[in-house]
């Protein structure tokens, strides 16, 4: 069959979307997807992999590691589909065309964007397929990908702009570059957004919070994040209205590069009020300073509204007063899911039902060495990391008396999730036990973690021993570490409390156990 | 009259490409001859509308291009192709055809059709499918032309079109411009005078930004009858009236 025989179809779709046809088919953006999904899958879906497969934790990896990466390639796609007409010397050709260069434009921007949004979904779908086979309650959370699209959709803009303004073959790795920049030094470091690994696992004070907020990439959310209670969405809309704002605005300039070019060209006051004032072409250049106008305000609207972002007392999280719906602060309702294997039941919360067969199989080992003893927790519960605004730390409490965990504080959990040795993080939550158990009673909430002193580590050390764990002092215990004299003296005091038989240390601890909690029994008292 | 240029004149800083060109043209073919920097390829962008004069006033099918529904309704029924042809690597001959079918904005449900039609006249139907990144400069040529012609233009501006074209293709060429001429006004701005002497019904001269002679192909080779130098006789009537021009 030759061109000539193409038979008239009865029905055609209309110019713009045969366009955009053309445009998605011969875009340059599949060239690169090998390359792209090689860079998601070793950061991004390797980094969401070694999170516990929460929902909200594994989310967080949209805005932290996927919107980087595509934001790079984003932007150098975008310049280098901006840059086509220039670079490829076609402007004159396309100028005789009737063809508006907005629209034109618009649909060059639209190929390239509708393949990093798609790439960026397809992304987004195979992160979110991967925790759905392994995640045991909640579902997908939506506002990390609305905010990650806006991030995809603002850098193509960014960097079509930049093309067309710039059109040549080096705009594209330069504002790819340019890109890289303003994600790791203009967001994350010159604007001092930190961790929340320190000291305290709530948001960091508010000194940069607008610049902070305003950033999708930032530290993860706590472990528990989204669980107890809703994230609220507040500062994701935030993101995605300043994202929005600027890529609303940078498509309005599109619509006025013609007059900016004239202007330009021409230059002077004059110029500048006969491309205002010229009689033509008013609507395409009322509606492109009225997106201008709309994008900035929204974007404006949305750094004022950062401004005023402070920490939710309730859930931990950031919340933005104008924004917030006090249904975010109410507890999730779930029923624990809990084992009572033997004679110890464990309850965690169905978002780390996962490890409950773990936790439970480690915590019965322990509690079976100080069932009797006065104190010795009956069962052991899960709760929010985060409870009134402050960090949570284990402990025991209550009568009959309960271990309450956090799934932040008890255990190196991310040990295992980031590759260390899975037999350590169990005994992790039997150290936890110990520690709540040897230093007595507490109120579980609190700022600073148990510490045992010299005694109590040699008991903790014969108890661990028992239960078939490593000592504490010889695994990552989170204490202090001690001076060599003293690791001597409480390893030999260990190998004492050792030789005698369960039932001869049962009686001991019974009858010192008020002493040792008290701080007021010496290694050399242990016998 | 398709065509009607009224004292134009455009400059670029100090230099004027184009000096009070008044010009009337019909259907047919003209063919605008003239050495480097005479000022044709300015005249042309002018009468593509892409380049707006200095000053003077240029009508197209009556209409005043300044106007923006003016200036759309003429880029519809304008056919250009440029000197220097761009291109997109990475699309095939038909897609680069539809894509400027697209953008001069023809019927949708003919794009197909037209496409096929323009791609067949400049003899490309065996490359239809092929990337432009893999044609010889006369086929990119040749595509060029058929992205000019796809909508069956009122008014054909054509800048070198037969540049890098092998002489049978130039044949072709000639005959496809005559066709052309016969419903519409074809300008062909070019250094080759047998071309003109070939195809066109009228032809001007333009040096320094000036028309220094209009007439037929016959009134230019009269011209050069015992002057001028060149081994064709309507290449010595371009030296003798170029001659005349700059004396």
């Amino acid at each position: 069959m030759t061109v000539m025989s193409v038979p008239r179809p009865a029905w055609a779709p209309p110019r713009s979307a045969r366009a955009l046809r053309l445009e998605f088919k011969r875009n340059a953006v599949p060239y690169v997807l090998p390359l792209l999904a090689a860079v998601f899958y070793f950061d991004t879906l390797r980094t969401a992999d070694g999170f516990p497969p929460v929902w909200t934790l594994r989310a967080s990896a949209i805005t932290n590691h996927m919107l980087f990466e595509f934001s790079v390639f984003a932007a150098g796609l975008g310049a280098w589909a901006g840059s086509r007409e220039g670079r490829r010397k076609t402007v004159d050709l396309v100028a005789a065309t009737p063809r508006a260069p907005w629209a034109r434009r618009s649909i060059a921007l639209a190929g390239a964007l509708c393949w990093m949004l798609l790439a960026f979904l397809a992304g987004v779908a195979v992160l979110y397929i991967q925790t759905a086979l392994q995640a045991t309650w909640g579902g997908p959370p939506l506002w990390p990908v609305f905010a990650g699209a806006a991030g995809v959709t603002v850098v193509t803009v960014l960097g079509f702009t930049a093309g067309v303004l710039f059109p040549g073959r080096f705009t594209a790795p330069l504002v790819a570059i340019g890109v890289v920049l303003l994600n790791q030094v203009g967001f994350r470091e010159a604007l001092n957004v930190t961790g929340t690994g320190g000291a305290s696992i709530l948001p960091s004070p508010p000194t940069s919070a607008t610049y902070a907020l305003l950033s999708p990439a930032n530290s993860p959310p706590l472990l528990d994040g989204g669980v107890y209670y809703h994230l609220a969405p507040d500062v994701s809309i935030v993101q995605v209205m300043f994202m929005g704002g600027i890529a609303v605005a940078l498509f309005g300039v599109l619509g006025l590069m013609p007059g900016l070019r004239e202007l330009g060209s021409a230059g002077g006051l004059r110029s500048l009020r006969a491309v205002f004032t010229r009689g033509d072409g008013w609507l395409s250049r009322a509606v492109a300073v009225l997106l201008v106008g709309c994008g900035v305000a929204a974007s404006g609207t949305a750094f004022a509204l950062a401004g005023t972002g402070q920490v939710d007392t309730v859930t931990g999280g950031w919340e933005i007063p104008a924004l917030h719906s006090a249904a975010s602060d109410q507890p999730v309702p779930a029923a624990p899911d809990c084992t009572f294997s033997s004679g110890f039941q464990v309850c965690v919360h169905p978002a780390f039902g996962f490890y409950l067969h773990n936790v439970a199989t480690a915590l019965d080992l322990v509690a079976a060495q100080i069932a009797g003893l006065p104190g010795a927790p009956v069962r052991a519960q899960e709760v929010a990391s985060v409870s009134g605004g402050q960090d949570v730390q284990s402990g025991i409490s209550g009568n009959p008396p309960v271990f309450e965990f956090t799934a932040e504080r008890v255990g190196t959990l991310f040990g295992e999730f980031y590759g260390y040795d899975p037999v350590v993080w169990p005994e992790e939550f039997q150290q936890g036990l110990l520690e709540a158990f040897l230093t007595g009673p507490s109120q579980y909430a609190g700022s600073a973690p148990n510490l045992l002193d010299p005694a109590q580590l040699a008991v903790a050390d014969v108890l661990l021993t028992a239960a078939g764990s490593q000592p504490m002092h010889a695994s990552n215990s989170g204490q202090p570490a001690l001076k060599s004299g003293l690791a001597t003296e409480i390893f030999a005091a260990a190998q004492r409390f050792a030789r005698l038989s369960a039932s001869a240390r049962h009686a001991w601890l019974a009858t010192h156990l008020t002493a040792l909690r008290a701080g007021q029994i010496t290694l050399a008292q242990i016998p | 009259m398709n065509v009607t240029l009224t004292d134009i004149h455009r400059s670029f800083g100090k230099n004027k490409a184009v000096d009070g060109v008044s010009l009337q043209l019909g259907t047919g073919v003209f063919g605008l001859l003239g050495p480097n920097g005479a000022g044709k390829t300015s005249m042309l962008r002018m009468l593509a509308t892409v380049l707006p004069p200095s000053s003077g006033e240029i009508a197209l099918f009556g209409r005043d291009p300044r106007g923006t529904a003016a200036r759309r309704e003429i880029r519809r029924r304008l056919g250009y192709l440029p000197q220097s042809l761009g291109y997109y690597p990475s699309f095939t001959v038909v897609e680069f055809v539809e894509y400027f079918a697209l953008l001069k904005e023809m019927p949708s449900a003919a794009v197909p059709k037209a496409v096929a039609a323009a791609v067949e006249r400049v003899d490309l139907g065996a490359k239809a499918k092929a990337k432009l990144r893999t044609l010889s400069g006369g086929m990119l040529r040749r595509v060029g032309i058929a992205q000019a012609i796809v909508n069956d233009p009122g008014l054909l501006l054509l800048d070198e079109p037969t540049a890098g074209l092998d002489p049978e293709q130039r044949v072709h060429f000639r005959s496809l411009m005559r066709s052309l001429g016969e419903s519409g006004t074809v300008i062909v701005s070019t250094h080759l005078v047998e071309d003109v002497g070939a195809a066109c019904s009228e032809v001007a001269l333009m040096s320094g930004g000036k028309i220094v002679f209009r007439g037929t192909a016959q009134d230019l080779t009269a011209r050069g009858e015992g002057h001028g130098v060149g081994d064709a006789p309507l290449e010595r009537g371009y030296s003798a009236v170029l001659a005349e021009a700059r004396s």
